[in-house]
């Protein structure tokens, strides 16, 4: 699936997104700590269709998928 | 979009810096509107930060739009919801690079009194910081960046 990268992420990644397949959010969330370098020490939300989960949540492959590092708005 | 929501799906986001005339024409707008006693207005403007020594020449704002434009309606959905009173909350939000000194990010509620226009913006303004997906790079004098959070 299309994983959509952010700010400092966007940066560490030197991109803006990643394909990944992964059956869970955990799963998921290791993976792309293994593939982007220092995301594991980041401070970052995942949202499934745009929505922040904090659970480990099974995924189909057609959810979009981002990770956000912290806000900045104002 | 045509739901049936009663606060349709809007854009908040303006590329650039907010004209600080766009802030007189949107107060020009509600002439009409007579049941308006009061407008409240917040407006942000990019802070020259010293960051180790180094200062914030601009910021370079983007955003996750499509779930920044979600999270705002369901934040509009409850300023209305807690002060019914309000006439009209616009919001908008800057992207790409912002100086110091320029405007990026305006809240602007009107209602027939000042309470709930003023207490709906502090509401708006507080809870965009915290739930919009929009991320800022600080561009320092020297050439590096800084990735702003908000606290």
């Amino acid at each position: 699936m299309k994983v959509l990268l952010f700010g400092l992420i966007a940066e560490k990644a030197n991109a803006s997104e990643l394909l990944v397949t992964a059956a869970s959010t955990h799963a998921l969330k290791r993976s792309l700590e293994v593939r982007i370098p220092g995301l594991e020490q980041l401070s970052y939300a995942l949202a499934v269709d745009r929505v922040i989960v904090h659970e480990d949540r099974p995924l189909t492959g057609n959810e979009e998928v981002a990770l956000l590092p912290p806000f900045a708005g104002g | 979009m045509s739901d049936a929501k009663p606060h349709r799906k809007r854009d908040i986001f303006v590329e650039g810096a907010i004209p600080p005339s766009f802030i007189g024409e949107s107060i020009a707008k509600h002439a009409s509107q007579t049941a308006i006693g009061g407008h409240e207005i917040f407006l942000g403007q990019v802070r020259a930060d010293r960051i180790d020594g180094r200062t914030v020449e601009a910021i370079e704002y983007t955003a996750y739009r499509d779930m920044a434009n979600e999270q705002m309606t369901i934040i509009r959905e409850e300023a209305f919801a807690r002060w019914p009173e309000i006439t009209c909350l616009h919001v908008h939000h800057s992207l790409g690079t912002i100086r110091a000194g320029e405007l990026c990010f305006m809240v602007f509620a009107s209602a027939p009194h000042r309470q709930e226009a003023r207490e709906a913006v502090t509401f708006v303004t507080d809870e965009v910081k915290k739930r919009l997906p929009i991320f800022g790079k600080e561009i320092l004098g020297d050439g590096d960046h800084h990735w702003k959070a908000n606290p």
